[in-house]
């Protein structure tokens, strides 16, 4: 990796697109407004704010939710699906659960495809691949000419158990390329080689539905960019947490689904690695939601039954391509609290958002908010909301927070410890979910927190959960970006393959694996990365002979084979992983039901140097106020001003850093290290 | 309210410890779903894990399904009626399953109490459908047993372990009393590591807040759930309701079985009272009484406050007489196996006498039964045995607003996935032909529309051949419709022979087909909301280029003319309707 290399990174966010570039181990931040009638302009505005050079930028890595934000408008173009006879109706009839179980009144999703778009084609294969009814070509070219004559320019296709066998998807492309050569056409195995038909199909039409959006989007930023003067290589950020080129993302745009939020999880994960303490969990609390997720071993955890708009009310939409596997709740500083009809006290899911806003931004809004309840604690500097851009008002803040205060008979301040209270209960709830829950013990585990809100709750949650250590990066605020500065182009490949897990599967096994390489390695070639630089990375999804979850697995190969010395090796770690989840393992025989690829390239990455900021912490002190701890009594607090925080010093709680995007809180029976790197290092007293 | 109650603990420490309690349930919920073998369990979601405290009450719950709404709360009743408050030690875990438990014997409960101080503060609780526990036929429930001896073993609430130790000879009955031993006793395994999960958060719970507020905040809970239901039940209408149908049979007889419901709201209270229905019939489609409760709960849950989290106060509001000997609160031995058939009718009476009356909160008719579906044999790729046991989706309701929706489980089942085609022929020597929306469609028409059903064909593509096992209820009396609406057709298998012939059934069990025929499952659309011929004609077009109705359906049900090209002909429609509607009038 090369030192002296410019990389940037522009995350496109709900309120502000961000920039950071780090050239010679400096950080460079910037931030511009969101703008969401044409993305790319709010790319291009941040870019000009900067003062880094554009021709010195080798390296542009990108996170957008234009795909995400075409699908929850419903802005995508109309599309068709091609698919087997008999099967037209897997889109209505999803896997036909009532998530919301006590409501009789229950409404489905909305297929993205209208029922009489759908075209079925005489053609059968098994479920081992072996084909029972020839492709009909006629039944295919004929769908081709009504889907043109119908003016739909995106085709998706999706048979069944194509999974096994894609020989009827890849005919049918061509087919369709001799009829209605014009029309982007994708076939469901080239993103899922898993079985499950509602999943896959689905995946399927939402990446044809986002396409031609996507397709313009990134034409169009190019063209900018190129004007702009960044000529080095361009990466959009992919939900599995690592980068593809623009071209490739064009072929495949669901995979940028989740662009966004995935940044701050490897961010993450890296911050971990280079502080040696390679198992995190990442929380990233922003405006309207918290997100977090769980990082073993430097490793971000991989899914690929994603759903989207899913709650608990509705089953959503699935995405069976590889996400990061993150938990996110509707718990943020604009985060409403209510009381409900039986007299119980609510934080969220609905937010103020940016307009208008929590109480205390004096804009209109009436509602109280966590932010509101964060000022009227002192938790909050009034004066020095980002960075002083904004002055908050207290007087809305406590107005806000009376009606809550009258209902429970408690004085104001009590009840915004209240609802300080039950969201950090909530977000706590979200942090077991991702580690207690999977079996993973919090107390191994640093917590990395991120997002505008994230330093305030960090302290408090990672004292719930027991932590290691609470840490707080540089630019909480804009960490996202941050974390796509250090990707790598990456693909993840998984392929259903149901058979016993066994030595004598090696051979299969192997054949399988070789294979998924193959198609790995092209993709790469056709991205020109030498192959040399290529790394591939096993793991199988395996489970009890009779289960149907299951528990992914490394698999310990030695040399370029798999073995069946390998095999047993993995199996013997598939049974610790399996105790280590579900406190027991069985006697039973092991079966395979995917294999998992991921192969990675690395790029140049710029280094992030030590922070070299010498000075005496009293200067860094900048005042002192009283701050509401609830139980832990009020304190007068002293307050820091990150900026000149020297690196190197511990102070104990109680504290308060502040930065112009965020505010860090330290409890009265926590210290408080700034290490060498400038993040903020809290642990127990 | 806080300020109903002499609480000394917090508003918000009581939401703090309740939070973790539902979480705690959630969590053991997760457990098992994640480990079990039976695809009843992981699939079907046919468990439930909760907390209940020592006086009965359920304080949190967790539910894939809503039938196990209102049994939790009986097995630990009925475990300490049984062994006394002194009579348990930590690391106990009780199993039962028998009429006790309150539900068909392949729901096999566990309890565990969970120790403070030397006092139990509350029992940990599950109870999940194992796929085979014995019995005359394989996966234990039938369509034709005629005594509940003939559904399987009973576990009399007997304790699994003592005192953290494996009863060792329980476990080996356990073995030797199921077709399925590795699959039961997996299932058996996370079941127990799930009950450990449980009670291990509730005892870190109590170890952080202590015993005296954990037990202060049950109590507000408790409180809170009941003060939640009656704000809800006095924006009910009040007054006194009525309904009544008929079970198809009782698979033995061909004879329908009259059920039927007075309801009654007033200013506090809920009450449906079942007096009335037929006593319990010879065949399995009897329901215990807390299979009963629980689908009436579910309907009064619907009702009032859908979001509402599991919690006994809740359901304190409401009265139920369910008498004693009849269809609906079987005593032993009556056969139970298939209780779902009658149980949803405690939930779908009250549902048909106060659709019209609660638009807001109720469909009209849905397909109702679970159409359990059992397949089986010896699969010739690889010897092994195997079962695959399947609810099937069905056509729900038309809204006072809206279509109903498309193949969705009934309101037996919950948050229930049914299997995808491509995970159903990797594991069984089955093929689908089809899976598919039952159309076009020709019931359940309405102003709005009631949703269609599906239809399924499993192709047995396997030597050796199959079985097949089946209850599909609501076969001859269909789906009701509401202020006009027209009923939906009613579920039923057709078997496909290899000549082509069909036969039409309703029941099956270990019916055997051969490699290469096919049962084709067909669940019912469900009942339409309001007049057909007031149905915007644009929805019947859509409909009609939608295939979901022919042109013929389009004129004749709902008066809507289309013109060659299949666009709208709206003089002709205009025409069409008033004549069927003074041919309807005459």
């Amino acid at each position: 990796m090369s030192e002296n290399t410019t990389r940037a990174a522009v995350d496109i966010g709900g309120t502000f697109t961000d920039f950071v570039a780090v050239r010679d181990g400096t950080l460079s931040l910037e931030k511009a407004s969101t703008t969401p009638e044409n993305y790319a302009n709010g790319v291009v505005d941040v870019l000009s704010k900067s003062d880094v050079s554009m021709d010195d930028i080798e390296q542009f890595v990108h996170g957008t939710t234009v795909v995400i934000n075409a699908i929850t408008e419903r802005e995508g173009e109309d599309c068709a699906l091609i698919t087997t006879h008999g099967f037209r109706d897997v889109l209505d009839i999803t896997r036909a659960n009532r998530p919301d179980m006590f409501n009789f009144r229950y409404e489905k999703p909305e297929p993205f495809v209208p029922r009489r778009d759908r075209f079925e084609v005489s053609e059968r294969i098994d479920q081992a691949g072996d084909i029972l009814t020839e492709l009909d070509p006629s039944d295919v070219r004929e769908a081709a000419a009504e889907i043109r004559d119908r003016g739909i320019e995106t085709i998706a296709v999706a048979y069944v158990n194509a999974y096994a066998n894609p020989d009827h998807e890849q005919r049918t492309r061509d087919l369709i390329a001799d009829e209605y050569p014009e029309a982007y056409v994708t076939l469901s195995h080239e993103l899922s080689e898993e079985y499950r038909e509602y999943e896959r199909t689905n995946t399927a039409v939402l990446n044809s539905y986002v396409r031609p959006i996507a397709d313009d989007y990134l034409t169009t930023l190019a063209d900018h960019l190129e004007e702009s003067g960044v000529e080095g290589n361009r990466y959009v950020m992919k939900s599995n947490a690592g980068t593809s080129s623009f071209s490739q993302a064009r072929q495949s745009p669901i995979e940028m689904v989740e662009s966004g939020p995935v940044g701050g999880v490897f961010g993450a994960a890296r911050i971990g690695e280079q502080l040696g303490e390679p198992d995190v969990i990442s929380f990233d609390m922003g405006g309207t939601t918290a997100k977090t997720s769980l990082i073993e071993d430097g490793d971000v955890d991989i899914e690929t039954e994603y759903w989207l708009e899913s709650s608990a009310r509705d089953e959503g939409y699935p995405v069976q391509v590889p996400v990061v596997d993150i938990v996110e709740i509707g718990a943020g500083g604009g985060s409403i609290a209510w009381i409900d009809q039986g007299g119980s006290i609510n934080v969220g899911p609905k937010s103020a958002g940016a307009d208008p806003g929590p109480a205390c931004y004096g804009r209109g809004g009436t509602e109280p908010t966590v932010t509101d309840a964060n000022l009227l604690t002192g938790r909050l500097n009034p004066e020095y909301f980002l960075g002083g851009e904004m002055e908050l008002d207290v007087d809305q803040a406590r107005a806000s927070l009376e009606p809550i205060a009258d209902e429970f008979g408690t004085d104001v301040r009590q009840a915004a410890h209240g609802v300080l209270q039950v969201v950090n209960s909530n977000m706590a709830h979200a942090l077991k979910q991702v580690s207690l829950q999977r079996g993973y013990d919090p107390r191994q585990f640093a917590l990395v927190a991120s997002g505008g809100a994230g330093g305030l709750h960090a302290a408090t949650l990672g004292r719930e959960l027991s932590v290691k250590e609470t840490i707080v990066p540089r630019a909480p605020g804009q960490f996202s970006a941050w974390g796509m500065l250090l990707t790598d182009l990456r693909r993840d490949y998984v392929r259903t393959l149901v058979r016993s897990f066994e030595p004598d599967a090696a051979d299969i096994v192997d054949d399988a694996f070789a294979s998924m390489a193959d198609r790995a390695r092209e993709a790469f070639d056709a991205e020109g990365v030498p192959r040399e630089d290529i790394e591939l990375e096993y793991s199988v999804d395996l489970r009890y002979d009779g289960q149907e979850h299951t528990v992914q697995t490394p698999v310990r190969s030695d040399g370029d084979r798999i073995t069946g010395t390998a095999i047993e090796r993995t199996i013997e770690t598939f049974h610790l992983r399996h105790d280590q989840a579900y406190n027991f393992q069985l006697d039973d025989p092991v079966e395979l039901v995917n294999l998992r690829l991921t192969a990675t390239a690395a790029v140049s990455k710029p280094a992030i140097d030590v922070l070299e900021r010498d000075g005496r912490l009293s200067e860094a002190r900048k005042a002192e106020r009283p701050v509401d701890f609830g139980t832990e009594g009020t304190h007068e607090t002293p307050i820091y001003d990150r900026s000149t925080l020297p690196v190197e010093v511990s102070f104990d709680g109680p504290a308060v850093v502040e930065e112009p995007a965020c505010t860090t809180l330290v409890h009265p029976d926590q210290t408080c290290r700034v290490d060498e790197y400038g993040n903020l290092r809290i642990s127990q007293q | 309210m806080s300020s109903a109650t002499e609480s000394d603990i917090d508003p918000f420490t009581r939401e703090v410890i309740t939070n973790a309690l539902q979480s705690a349930a959630e969590e053991s919920f997760i457990n098992l779903g994640r480990t079990a073998k039976s695809s009843v369990i992981y699939e079907t979601l046919d468990y439930a894990c909760g907390l209940i405290d020592p006086d009965g009450n359920v304080v949190a719950q967790a539910n894939g399904v809503p039938g196990f709404l209102g049994t939790l709360n009986f097995c630990v009743e009925d475990t300490i009626e049984k062994y006394g408050l002194d009579g348990f030690f930590p690391g106990d875990i009780v199993l039962l399953n028998d009429y006790h438990g309150g539900t068909h014997l392949n729901d096999v409960a566990m309890v565990a109490p969970v120790f403070v101080d030397g006092e139990i503060v509350m029992f940990a609780a599950s109870k999940a459908h194992w796929t085979d526990i014995g019995g005359k036929d394989p996966g234990s429930w039938t369509t034709d047993a005629t005594s509940v001896f003939q559904e399987g073993i009973q576990y009399p609430m007997v304790k699994l372990y003592e005192e953290g130790r494996l009863n060792r000879a329980v476990r080996d009955i356990v073995e030797a009393n199921t077709r399925m031993p590795e699959m039961t006793l997996g299932d058996m395994q996370a079941q127990e590591a799930s009950m450990e999960v449980a009670v291990e958060r509730v005892q870190e719970i109590a170890d952080r807040y202590g015993k005296e507020t954990l037990e202060r905040a049950i109590d507000d809970w408790l409180e809170y759930g009941r003060e939640l239901v009656l704000e809800e039940i006095e924006s009910l209408p009040n007054g006194t309701y009525h309904a009544e149908d008929y079970l198809d049979d009782d698979g033995i007889t061909d004879e329908p079985v009259y059920v039927t419901v007075e309801v009654t709201i007033t200013d506090d209270s809920v009450t449906f009272d079942y007096t009335g229905t037929d006593p319990e019939t010879e065949g399995p489609i009897n329901s215990p009484y807390a299979a009963s409760v629980s689908d009436a709960r579910a309907l009064f849950q619907a009702i009032t406050l859908p979001d509402a989290p599991t919690n006994g106060g809740f359901f304190e509001p409401l009265e139920l007489i369910i008498p004693e000997g009849t269809v609906l609160n079987a005593t032993k031995p009556a056969p139970i196996g298939t209780d779902w058939e009658s149980s949803a009718m405690a939930a779908d009476l009250p549902w048909k006498a106060l659709a019209s009356e609660l638009p807001e909160k109720l469909s009209a008719g849905h397909f109702t039964s679970v159409c359990a579906t059992i397949v089986g044999g010896t699969d010739d790729r690889t010897d092994d045995e195997f079962l695959v046991i399947e609810p099937q989706p069905g056509g729900w309701g038309a809204c006072h607003d809206r279509d109903g929706a498309d193949v969705l489980v009934c309101s037996g089942d919950g948050d229930t996935l049914e299997m995808p085609v491509e995970v159903m022929e990797t594991r069984f020597p089955l093929l689908f032909d089809q899976f598919a929306l039952d159309t076009p469609q020709e019931a359940g028409h309405g102003e709005f529309r009631g949703g269609t059903g599906l239809v399924q064909d499993y192709n047995v593509y396997n030597e050796s051949g199959a079985f097949i096992t089946a209850s599909f209820g609501r076969s001859e009396f269909p789906p009701w419709g509401v202020e006009g609406g027209q009923p939906g057709d009613g579920n039923y298998i057709e078997i496909v022979k290899h000549d082509g012939s069909t036969e039409r059934h309703r029941k099956l069990t270990n019916y055997d087909l051969e490699d290469g025929e096919t049962a084709r499952l067909v669940t019912s659309a469900g009942g339409g909301w309001g007049d057909p011929l007031e149905r915007d004609p644009e929805r019947v077009l859509d409909d009609y280029r939608d295939d979901y109705i022919t042109a013929e359906t389009a004129e004749e049900t709902y008066g809507v003319v289309l013109t060659d090209d299949g666009d709208l002909d709206v003089e002709a429609t205009e025409r069409r309707r008033r004549q069927l509607s003074t041919e309807s009038t005459e």
